[in-house]
């Protein structure tokens, strides 16, 4: 709803407004239009110059009294038409919240249509049109690579990869829209405490070393046993329910150097997904499953 | 009297002319600005808007010091390009806090006002150290510094918490007790990620435009 100025103010506005318009009306009639005193030119007292040069009173020229006439009339004009009188808000009941709900409505009706048919058209469908990979290619540059990357290949190890076949929170489509819809908070904790020191060494080597065949044996695997399986499993293949990613692969998220996989585990990661919900409509979200879902 | 011999009265007694022209340039203030000084409804937060907290004050003040309005903007106006863009358009009301407002002028950057919740803290602490970490092309300065100085250090905060109460805020006396404690262990960095987190948090997305 339009701001207006309570009573008291909006009959202030208009008073003031009102006499002032009428105020410059008679000055400017008044200036060009009353007979000027005809007074003798002895009689004026005024300086003469070089005999007869006067300064003289002579009213401006016709074309300022047309121009501000104009001006008078415009802006009457605009006062009735639009808000500015104190409350009145103008025969047009122009407002400036109503143009832009306007225009926002007539934007959603025109796409409607095509996200009706986004929305009815399978991801297979989706991901073998060239137009609709594009819009979705375009969409996750604007969206999404900040943090991704351009290619969404991920940055500074911090943010993932989304192009390689390894999924923390799940590969399928629904998981996938899952993860945009509502944003994901990993959560690992920090074992720096917990863990003893005295066993730290063994647990990097061994978690650097996981691929379900000899490692078994190695040390490690005991430490791991205790505190770690819960979340990254037995084999440490993960889960997806907690985000938690396999560490039996060559895919690191935060870096597969030692000095990272212990800082991993000391310091614990928190990586934050935002939520897209309230961002992006059903379309674009569908649009950008697709494109992430499809093969490479 | 007539428009020309008002004229000649007025040019030849100075006092006279001093005060019409008082008169008239005074009118355009007492129509525009008069009335506003007394809107209620500009004093009126708008949805949840709340006094910013000890650290999210401290983060603005920052905020302020590094000139990030500058290049960036706290205004998403009316227009349905910027509707679109970054979500519902500002409300006077929201702003009824800020003092001064940091609407801006100028956008080198993208505008900031409904920032809250785009991104993660720690994008915003890699960008803020260094932009081009994360946006290979960008052109905004980095801010390393902000990692190591403290946030106690930006004025005193419970003076400032008290200045504000004066001016109206509706600081609760434990809030001001509990300020320099809030503080304790942030950094600047911290505080300003603070303070961007909330920007345009009060009005919700769903109410677009
Ligand atoms: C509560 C569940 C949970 C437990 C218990 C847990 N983790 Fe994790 N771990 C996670 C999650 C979730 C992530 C992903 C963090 C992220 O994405 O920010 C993770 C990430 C990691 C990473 C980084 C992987 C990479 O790709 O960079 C390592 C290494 C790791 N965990 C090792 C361990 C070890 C060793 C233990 C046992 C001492 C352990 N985790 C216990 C949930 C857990
Ligand atoms: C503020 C930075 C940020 C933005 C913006 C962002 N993401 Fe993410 N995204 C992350 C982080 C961090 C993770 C990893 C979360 C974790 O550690 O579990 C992630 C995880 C994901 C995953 C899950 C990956 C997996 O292995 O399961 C998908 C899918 C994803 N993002 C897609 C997107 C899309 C699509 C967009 C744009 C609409 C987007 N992200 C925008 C930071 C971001
Ligand atoms: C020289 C101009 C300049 C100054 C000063 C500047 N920025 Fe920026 N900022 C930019 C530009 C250009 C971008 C877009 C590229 C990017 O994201 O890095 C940007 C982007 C951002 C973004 C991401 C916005 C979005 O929606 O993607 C944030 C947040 C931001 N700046 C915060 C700040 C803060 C906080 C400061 C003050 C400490 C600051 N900027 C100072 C130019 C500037």
């Amino acid at each position: 709803m339009a701001d207006m100025p309570g009573d008291f103010w909006s009959g202030w506005i208009m008073v003031l407004t009102l006499v002032s318009a009428a105020v410059v009306g008679w000055l400017i009639w008044s200036v060009y239009f009353s007979p000027t005193p005809h007074e003798p030119e002895e009689e004026l007292n005024e300086p003469v110059w070089d005999g007869d040069m006067r300064e003289g009173n002579a009213p401006a020229p016709m074309w300022w009294f047309w121009l501000i006439l104009g001006a008078t009339v415009f802006s009457v004009g605009y006062l009735m038409l639009y808000p500015g009188l104190g409350s009145f808000s103008g025969m047009l009941n122009w407002s400036q919240d109503a143009r832009v709900s306007n225009a926002y409505e007539h934007y959603q009706n025109q796409f409607q249509p095509v996200r009706e048919e986004i929305l009815a058209t399978s991801l297979d469908d989706l991901q073998s049109s060239s137009g609709r990979m594009n819009t979705a290619s375009r969409l996750f540059a604007r969206e999404c690579a900040a943090c991704h990357g351009r290619d969404a290949s991920g940055q500074l190890s911090m943010f993932p990869d989304l192009t390689d076949q390894e999924w923390q929170w799940g590969a399928t489509a629904e998981q996938v829209e899952q993860t945009l819809r509502s944003g994901r908070r990993a959560s690992m904790p920090a074992w720096s405490g917990v863990v003893e020191e005295s066993q730290l060494e063994p647990l990097v080597d061994y978690v650097m070393a996981m691929d379900g065949s000899d490692s078994d044996q190695m040390p490690g695997r005991a430490v791991y046993m205790t505190y770690c399986v819960a979340c990254h499993g037995a084999q440490g293949e993960g889960n997806v329910l907690f985000g938690a990613p396999s560490l039996r692969d060559d895919d690191w998220l935060y870096g597969g150097d030692r000095a990272s996989v212990l800082a991993s585990i000391t310091a614990g990661r928190t990586g934050v997904m935002p939520a897209f919900n309230d961002r992006l409509n059903d379309a674009q979200i569908r649009l950008l499953v697709a494109w992430l879902t499809r093969e490479q | 009297m007539t428009g020309m011999s008002l004229h000649k009265k007025l040019e030849e007694n100075t006092g006279l002319l001093i005060f019409g022209i008082l008169v008239v340039s005074a009118i355009g203030g007492l129509v525009q600005i008069l009335p506003v000084l007394n809107q209620e409804s500009l004093e009126t937060p708008t949805g949840s808007t709340q006094p910013y907290s000890a650290v999210a004050l401290t983060g603005r003040d920052i905020y302020i010091r590094e000139g990030c309005s500058v290049c960036h903007t706290q205004q998403v106006r009316p227009l349905i390009a910027e509707v679109e863009r970054y979500g519902p358009y500002s409300r006077s009301g929201e702003f009824v806090y800020d003092r001064p407002f940091l609407w801006g002028s100028k956008r080198t950057g993208p505008d900031l006002h409904r920032l809250a919740g785009k991104y993660s803290d720690d994008w915003h602490r890699v960008h803020l150290l260094d932009p081009r970490s994360v946006i290979p092309e960008s052109i905004m300065p980095a801010y390393p510094w902000l990692e190591h100085a403290p946030a106690s250090g930006v004025g005193d905060i419970q003076k400032k918490m008290q200045v504000l109460q004066r001016l109206g805020h509706p600081y609760t006396q434990e809030q001001i007790e509990a300020a320099p404690q809030q503080l304790e262990g942030l950094t600047e960095l911290d505080a300003l990620v603070t303070y961007l987190q909330q920007l345009g948090s009060a009005v919700s997305r769903e109410e677009a435009p």
